[in-house]
């Protein structure tokens, strides 16, 4: 069980003044990453743009989100005259705390001695460690949907409702990978985690979890996570062509700008927990002089791989389509996460019982897969019976008669006949929740 | 307890600086409301009526399958956590639990209650003489009514 050496014994004054200067530093760390972040992710969008980006504050633009967030304090601050009031101002703390709370688990480097004090370089190391971070994942979930339902206001309502359905299904997926991890450290504690990830196989390949689990979980969980943070190709909560600006088109001001820091601070919360998870946290070589100082290079090193990585998602891929997205959530990620998990605990095990999970994970597919094209159907039969009002079975004779969806050389087809006899028909198809 | 310590000072300070924002921004900000302004945001165009309060059936199903998925992901965790101990026996557990999961998955798939698709509208009360060849999609496929 991991904890912090600082913690284990009697609390004295002293001891609680190191936790409140650790955590300020932690706080003042973070602000000052997201600053970064968000200038970051603006250069970078805008080499891979071809433009120039922000260039005028301070030297390369890097005050430029410092100006921003000042300029934000000077906005006047609205509250719609429809919108729930108490709720509308809770919103942003419920966004805000979580993203903050998140990072406490993250181990960042080994143990230090301050003024005969050992302590771990880590804000908070709990027993239940990465159980935290599911729990503030599902809180952030309130943030998001209480900002839109509570503006009184259509768009942001959409958007909320498309945020909760996706930030949940996603959830699923998260949590089941994260088990993996959990299944091969025998510890929820992320202390644990990084500690179970030292050393290296065959004295080269580094002991890492991603190599360990057999990547799956790795991306699943980097997709899942992607969703959760409604960041790019997952932004379908603002997408701003449809919904104006989502959640939070009616919130200005400070309001405004705690939910974009909210944001960004959960991109770099994230890229730091899938470092922790998978990719050995703080681990790597450790030359001679200064060995407090290489983990924590390292773990900022593999942090900023994983905060490029998403800003280049973000310039890369389009968005998704919502029914694409949570076909993908539902009938994808999920089923694949359950079946990998029950390959790594048969492996762990014997080979026999990992290899035949692993025939179980291929047979559950084609059912699955079997599952979908049952499913297909009876949603056509069910909604032809219904309008009809006529057994299924009839309907089903009666689908040439009256149109319905085919599939057309692999393109779905819209079959529309209105009362007026006219049928219009369109590939594709608009998802629900567009209105 | 001790180990959560941190936690909770970490989420007092955020709060803190949340609340302290919106005081700094009382002050600073200017203060003029007009209706225009308190209106709802629907890029210039005046609204209407109130914000939708009816959206898809199925974000609420979804909401309720999620609920299956979570119960079971709360009993994966201890188990994950005790798995050396468990061993052989407790993952012969897991498989049963998983097979009975993944059978009601099948069934909620295989009813249809995930999907997230386009609608059919059918209204047959005017009877129509539809050929509904393969050519939809294409511009020809207009159609005749009887």
């Amino acid at each position: 069980m991991g904890a912090d050496p600082l913690l284990l014994g009697k609390i004295s004054l002293g001891v609680l003044v190191l936790v409140v200067v650790k955590v300020v530093v932690a706080f003042a760390v973070l602000l000052v990453t997201v600053m970064l972040m968000i200038w970051f992710e603006r250069k970078v969008i805008s080499d891979m743009q071809n433009r120039i980006g922000p260039n005028r504050a301070g030297p390369f633009g890097l005050l430029q989100s410092l100006a921003d967030g000042i300029k934000l304090f000077f906005k006047e601050d609205l509250v719609p005259d429809r919108s729930d009031s108490f709720v509308f101002k809770l919103a942003p703390y419920l966004a805000m705390v979580p993203a903050f709370v998140t990072f406490t688990i993250v181990p960042i480097g080994g143990y230090i001695k301050v003024f005969g004090y050992s302590t771990e370089l880590q804000v908070a190391d709990p027993p239940m460690g990465i159980l935290l971070l599911l729990a503030m994942s599902s809180i952030s979930v309130y943030g998001v949907m209480l900002a839109g339902w509570s503006s009184g206001s259509k768009y942001p309502l959409l958007g909320s409702v498309r945020a909760s359905a996706q930030m949940i299904s996603y959830e699923a997926a998260m949590g089941l990978s994260i088990v993996a991890v959990v299944l091969v450290t025998g510890s929820l504690s992320t202390r644990d985690m990084v500690l179970s990830q030292q050393g290296s196989f065959f004295g080269v390949i580094p002991h890492w979890n991603i190599l360990r689990l057999g990547v799956i979980p790795f991306v699943i969980f980097l997709i899942a996570i992607t969703a959760e943070l409604n960041r790019p190709p997952f932004d379908l909560v603002e997408a701003e062509q449809e919904l104006v600006g989502g959640f939070n088109t009616e919130y200005s001001s400070i309001r405004f700008a705690l939910f974009y820091l909210a944001e960004f601070m959960n991109t770099v919360t994230m890229s730091a927990i899938i470092v922790t998870l998978f990719f050995g946290g703080p681990d790597g070589p450790d030359p001679a002089p200064l060995h407090w100082l290489w983990p924590i290079l390292w773990f900022v090193i593999k942090t900023g791989v994983f905060a490029f990585i998403y800003v280049w998602l973000r310039a890369a891929l389009p968005r998704l389509r919502y029914d694409r997205l949570m076909d993908l959530g539902w009938k994808v990620l999920i089923p694949l996460s359950l079946g990998w998990l029950l390959v790594i605990a048969g492996m762990q095990i014997s080979k026999v019982a990992g290899f035949s999970m692993l025939a179980a994970l291929i047979v559950g597919a084609g059912l699955l897969y079997r599952a979908m094209a049952v499913g297909q159907r009876s949603n056509a039969t069910n909604a032809m019976s219904a309008s009809l009002k006529v057994a299924p079975k009839d309907a089903l004779d009666s689908r040439a008669k009256f149109g319905d969806t085919h599939v057309v050389s692999g393109k779905r087809v819209v079959t529309r006949i209105s009362a007026e006899g006219v049928v219009s028909s369109k590939s594709g198809g608009d998802p629900d929740g567009r209105t | 307890m001790a180990q959560y310590l941190p936690v909770l000072v970490m989420a007092v300070l955020a709060t803190l600086f949340a609340a302290g924002s919106f005081v700094a921004s009382a002050i600073f900000a200017p203060k003029r409301p007009t209706k225009a302004k308190g209106a709802p945001y629907e890029c210039g165009i005046v609204p209407r009526n109130a914000a939708a309060e009816r959206f898809p059936v199925r974000f609420y199903l979804v909401a309720m399958i999620f609920i299956v998925f979570d119960i079971e992901i709360v009993f994966l965790y201890p188990w994950a956590a005790d798995f050396r101990q468990l061993a052989a026996f407790g993952f012969a557990e897991v498989v049963v639990f998983a097979v009975i999961v993944f059978a009601s998955f099948v069934y909620l798939i295989g009813n249809g209650a995930l999907n997230w698709g386009p609608q059919k509208r059918v209204e047959p009360q005017v009877d129509l003489d539809v050929s509904n060849e393969d050519s939809l999609g294409s511009s020809s496929s207009g159609v005749r009514a009887a």
